[in-house]
């Protein structure tokens, strides 16, 4: 019986992917969707005033979008945190002896780590990067602390409590940061900063802002993630 | 360009290698470098951002909780079929004779009971894989395959085969896959082709049920119950012969055995 | 046509994927296969917009190539990182099931919660 459901799966599985390929190779690269961003490379640096273009679309163009991920990340998060809230801790079983590899490792590492993190962020809208990636690059980087003291010391030094709301603030931030502008009369959800001039430090304003806001919720949330698995499984 | 087809081509084959792995670890270990040669595609079909982002989120992350949740430190991890009076489930709870036994022995470790139900010949493989630190369920010491060792036994048992229905002196039938105990007493109660020897606690649940079309046989001789474990876990071996002497000894044994065995 | 390459090693990978949720019977090992589907679809989206000699889409004052289209890359920046919080999401179920049912194989999971349903 069993032998007989997984063949048909097999013949299920490999009609999906043969009409995919089929539907991709016959449909996909001369359709409308094939040129939908030939119109972004012109005017994009001009109206976002960001050098990178996937984040003015991502933090401009689109970011009616890119609020409701936000949002599906955070509830993501807060779910994690909520249903493994209710199972208690394991039991405390000795934290493994790190050796002296990682300890110093760690020392010599967490620093740059988070420089990478914030260079991500502050620059995403010149180079590759973004919130995003540095916020979950500096995430990384207190996970390397977490495996190297243990779980506990890094959430001990780093207040849950205060971390939880400040989420939240970073989250209310990004919804009053979207809709000020349109209150204000001006531009609907990205009209808030100047654009400046492109390819400087300082321009793409509103690129700008919500990658920093956007980083900093993407690194709380990770480490929620890290902290709520790390109690609920065993000491890392 | 050259670059690019070759990390192209692995990419399939890491993925096929990880998702086929018997160990959980490999295959999140697979799936890692999975992530990493994705992130090389990525920057190689010109998405700089989408390379930085999925080598911080697949490598490190994604894997990290993976382990996380797949961990077993802390915690006492038992293997093993259903078997009545020994180790059932009781609707949320788990009962039985031998649960008593490890309950007691986690605690006295400081560790977590965790039991998880698999076929006997599945849990004695996921045992000597390393991925479970015993293997219960009324397993006998004649049963044991290399790399296994037994503990001392805590019960008598004795065996007995059952075969049929059908005309006697018929085939036996094919010798069933693996599977649940729960699976075998559905197969009785349809009263369909079954040939097994099983121990005395699965007989008991067994002959409530009705057998009259089956040919039952006592087999001559009797073994102990006993745990099994890795052949090169002697720390865990030494403690657990420690502390089932301790429950003879002070008799703990015997009132179990009462509560749980009629 | 450009990319092309990158767009049948996703077909590959979506059947490779697709085959290891539907076969392998470990819970975990079904997310994970999950989490090859979803790689699938990413590298097939940034394949499509890709061209033979392209250019990322940064604006860089000498333009070596053309740029590759950017709005595929966009979709799927944030798309990544909704699939980890949604990884560790099922995650956290797969493990309080585990913890539930002592088991992870869901065709037993199945069955159990069958038989809890009976008695009610």
């Amino acid at each position: 019986m069993r032998r007989v459901s997984s063949v048909l799966a097999v013949a299920a599985v490999l009609l999906i992917v043969g009409l995919c390929a089929a539907l991709l190779l016959l449909f996909g690269y001369d359709g409308p969707a094939a040129h939908a961003g030939a119109p972004y490379l012109d005017r994009a640096a001009r109206d976002t005033g960001a050098a990178n273009l996937v984040a003015g679309i991502v933090f401009d163009y689109r970011f009616y979008d890119t609020l409701f991920e936000i949002l599906v990340f955070g509830v993501a998060v807060l779910g994690v945190r909520f249903a493994l809230a209710q199972e208690a801790p394991s039991a405390t079983a000795e934290p493994i002896p790190e050796s002296r590899i990682v300890r110093i490792s760690a020392d010599l590492l967490f620093g740059p780590i988070l420089l990478l993190g914030a260079y991500l962020i502050l620059h995403g809208h010149l180079s590759p990067g973004g919130g995003f990636a540095g916020g979950t690059v500096a995430g990384t980087g207190l996970l390397l602390c977490a495996v190297a003291l243990g779980a506990d010391r890094v959430a001990a030094f780093l207040h849950e409590g205060l971390l939880e709301r400040l989420e939240w603030l970073i989250l209310f931030a990004i919804l009053f940061v979207a809709l000020l502008p349109t209150l204000l009369g001006l531009a609907p959800l990205t009209g808030l900063l100047p654009r400046g001039v492109v390819g400087r430090p300082a321009s793409a304003g509103p690129v700008l802002l919500l990658n920093v806001l956007v980083g900093a919720k993407v690194f709380i949330g990770a480490w929620a993630v890290i902290y709520a698995f790390s109690r609920h499984r065993g000491e890392i | 360009m050259i670059a690019r087809t070759s990390l192209l081509l692995l990419l399939p084959i890491v993925a096929a290698f990880a998702l086929t792995r018997r160990r959980r670890i490999t295959a999140v270990i697979g799936m890692a470098t999975f992530s990493l040669l994705l992130s090389g595609v990525y920057l190689l079909l010109y998405a700089p951002d989408v390379a930085v982002t999925e080598a911080a989120i697949g490598a490190a992350l994604v894997t990290f909780i993976y382990v996380l949740a797949i961990r077993r430190t802390g915690r006492l991890v038992v293997v093993g079929d259903e078997a009545p009076g020994l180790l059932e489930r009781e609707g949320e709870r788990i009962i039985g004779l031998e649960h008593a036994i490890l309950t007691g022995f986690a605690k006295h470790l400081g560790l977590d009971l965790v039991v998880h139900f698999l076929p006997s010949a599945e849990a004695r493989a996921v045992l000597r894989r390393g991925e479970a630190d015993l293997a219960a369920g009324g397993i006998v010491a004649r049963h044991l395959e290399e790399g296994l060792r037994a503990s001392s036994g805590f019960l008598e048992t004795a065996f007995f085969d059952v075969a049929g229905p059908g005309p006697h002196g018929a085939e036996a039938g094919p010798p069933p896959s693996p599977t649940y105990f729960v699976d075998v007493l559905d197969a009785v109660r349809e009263g369909r082709q079954l040939t097994a020897t099983f121990d005395l606690a699965r007989f008991l649940a067994l002959s409530r049920l009705d057998l009259s079309r089956y040919r039952v046989r006592r087999l001559p001789g009797t073994e102990q119950y006993v745990f099994a474990l890795q052949e090169s876990n002697t720390e865990l071996a030494r403690r657990l012969e420690a502390f089932l002497l301790d429950l003879r000894a002070s008799g703990r044994l015997e009132t179990l055995r009462a509560r749980y065995i009629q | 046509m450009p990319g092309l390459d990158g767009v049948t090693i996703a077909i590959v990978l979506l059947g490779i994927g697709l085959l290891g949720l539907v076969l392998r019977r470990d819970l975990v090992m079904k997310l994970l296969s999950l989490g090859v589907v979803d790689a699938s679809v990413i590298l097939c989206l940034i394949a499509l917009g890709a061209r033979r000699q392209g250019a990322p889409p940064i604006l860089q004052p000498s333009a070596a190539a053309p740029y590759v289209d950017p709005l595929p890359q966009a979709l799927v920046l944030s798309a990544i990182v909704i699939n980890f919080a949604l990884v560790a999401l099922a995650l956290v179920f797969v493990m309080l099931l585990v913890e539930r049912y002592h088991t992870t194989d869901p065709e037993r999971i199945e069955r159990e919660i069958a038989a809890e349903e009976e008695e009610r």
